[in-house]
């Protein structure tokens, strides 16, 4: 085990984009162990670059990424996946073509056959709803049972760090909320570390315990998520002045 | 009795239609054999890697020149399909990695890669040229005994050919769905990214998918040139059209798709060959793929997913 001051996840000072251009322009922040890190933004502001860039599907023009202390500067998706690092895309979040159960068995694809069965039966325990669900193709489920199935999938190889892009992001104002508050808050109370990157600032903000805003590839705040809540200016911030930039800074992310 | 007489010529005249019906059909399911293992080649690299491999045809004729050569130093035919067969497979690996891996990595869009294939089968059939020259060859008499079976009269070779593609196919099908290997090219077929994320480490994955194509497709070759009586550089090109009517039939991506398509198109070109003039047979094999991407773009077996790739 790492020791209590080695975060989770760290990101420093990371430059990252297509091309020579930086999309993501000198961003650090850190994930501590068991904590829900929200980054939140306008459109275009970067937060998919950043995230694309840690998991090494985007190239890194400069910085670094550290998994408790390792380096794993543009290391590749699939060794990330083997040193627990669990991430659940904004789209194409489960293989659309396969069962529910066949979506878990391939997320506890580096496990054997025994190990897989046990895993099954665990995140089941964690979203009993899919018990009755695991022979639907995925394709026919609906966005709240997509994004549990998206989850549990990670949830098989027990990540230590979970990285979910905008999992509310094709989800009703409800729905959200219900994702946010009954899939991805009880993550931190399984001991995981989440980097959560969200568009509905607000909603994101309730299930985490750190807030960092982005704007155009620079962090703009960086503060404790029920400190940006309670603070009328920080929540306008974080609120009013994102749909503003999003208008300046719209565009191809 | 005068009505007697005139019945009769039409009697024979409709059992010899029967008769050539049967016939054309035992032919198609020959041919069918060959163009279904062709087309799982083809349509199970595309379906991992998304890359659409025009260089396939050429592949196929070298596999077909491998053999001529491996039968001139006297080796059994059979060995020679499966010698000839790996060795295409390692020809396409490297095509993979030293030519389509690298451009991927820049970064070069699908439409780009097409035209890479394209040339590098141009480049490969003159280097066939180079090598064995632009004149027909032949295997020579590879037929064996003719066979009569459910009213058909087929050669051993065709029958051996036959069998070899459904061993073949039986393999597939239990490495696809009773191996992890399997498992994981399905995922990586299904979802590169997310098959990424559950630790499949894909590009080994596609190195091994254009390993068994290009096997499955120098086999095809050698089988091609087996059967048919004389060929040049150009066999496999030539063959490549009805390769991918069988499998856009089948639904691209879709192993199971193409070996029934590969019949379909088979069965389908050999008779209308057998009553219409077949030099027509390319013009059937294109009419199938038109039809098929008006009426059903996804193929027989082909799932949303597979039909939003071919088209992006």
């Amino acid at each position: 085990m790492s020791s209590a001051e080695t975060p989770a996840l760290e990101v420093r000072n990371l430059v990252a984009g297509y091309g020579d251009y930086p999309v993501v322009d000198g961003v650090s922040l850190t994930v501590p162990h068991g904590q829900v890190v929200a980054v939140a933004g306008p459109n275009g502001a970067g937060k998919s670059t950043l995230l694309k860039a840690m998991l090494g599907l985007v190239r890194i023009l400069s910085g670094s990424v550290l998994l408790e202390g390792e380096d794993v500067t543009g290391a590749p998706l699939e060794r990330l996946a083997r040193l627990g690092v669990g991430y659940v895309p904004q789209l194409d979040d489960v293989f659309d073509s396969l069962k529910v159960i066949e979506n878990l068995e391939m997320g506890g694809y580096l496990c054997d056959r025994a190990e897989r069965q046990r895993r099954i039966e665990q995140v089941l325990e964690i979203f009993p709803v899919l018990r009755g669900k695991l022979h639907r193709y995925a394709e026919t489920l609906s966005g709240g049972e997509r994004k549990m199935t998206a989850i549990a999938r990670v949830l098989m190889l027990d990540p230590k760090v979970l990285v979910l892009d905008e999992p509310t992001a094709s989800l009703s104002p409800e729905m959200s909320r219900v994702v946010l508050e009954e899939q991805v808050r009880p993550l931190s109370r399984l001991g995981k570390s989440v980097l959560l990157v969200e568009q509905k600032a607000v909603a994101a903000l309730e299930v985490a315990d750190w807030a960092c805003l982005l704007v155009r590839g620079k962090v703009e705040v960086s503060a404790p998520a029920a400190e940006v809540l309670a603070d009328p200016n920080m929540r306008e911030i974080f609120l009013g002045r994102a749909p503003a930039a999003a208008a300046e800074v719209a565009g191809p992310e | 009795m005068p009505g007697a007489g005139r019945a009769r010529p039409r009697l024979i005249y409709k059992e010899a239609l029967v008769h050539l019906l049967v016939q054309s059909i035992g032919f198609g399911v020959a041919a069918g054999a060959v163009l279904a293992l062709g087309a799982v080649g083809f349509t199970l690299q595309f379906g991992i890697s998304n890359v659409l491999n025009i260089s396939y045809g050429s592949l196929m004729s070298v596999g077909a020149f491998l053999g001529l050569f491996m039968l001139g130093l006297g080796l059994n035919i059979w060995l020679v399909m499966v010698i000839g067969g790996l060795a295409v497979g390692a020809c396409s690996v490297v095509l993979n990695r030293g030519l389509i891996t690298p451009l991927v990595r820049k970064g070069m869009a699908p439409f780009g890669l097409v035209i890479v294939t394209v040339s590098a089968g141009i480049v490969l059939e003159y280097v066939i040229v180079a090598v064995a020259g632009p004149a027909t060859q032949t295997y020579g008499n590879r037929s064996g005994a003719t066979l009569n079976f459910l009213g058909w009269t087929l050669t051993t070779a065709q029958v051996v050919i036959f069998a070899i593609t459904v061993v073949l196919m039986l393999g597939l099908h239990l490495l696809l769905t009773r191996t992890q290997l399997g498992r994981a090219m399905r995922a990586t077929s299904a979802n590169r990214t997310l098959a990424r994320s559950c630790g499949i480490a894909t590009s080994r994955i596609s190195d091994i998918a254009w390993f068994m194509s290009g096997t499955f497709c120098g086999m095809a070759g050698i089988a091609l040139a087996i059967t048919i009586e004389s060929f040049d550089f150009t066999l496999g090109s030539i063959f490549l059209i009805p390769m991918i009517a069988a499998a856009v039939l089948g639904g691209v991506g879709q192993p199971y798709g193409a070996m029934i398509g590969g019949m379909v198109v088979g069965i389908v070109s050999s008779v209308s060959s057998a009553y219409w003039d077949p030099a027509y047979q390319s013009v059937v094999a294109f009419g199938i793929i038109i039809v098929m991407l008006l009426v059903r773009p996804r193929g027989l077996f082909g799932s949303a997913t597979a039909t939003r790739k071919l088209l992006a």
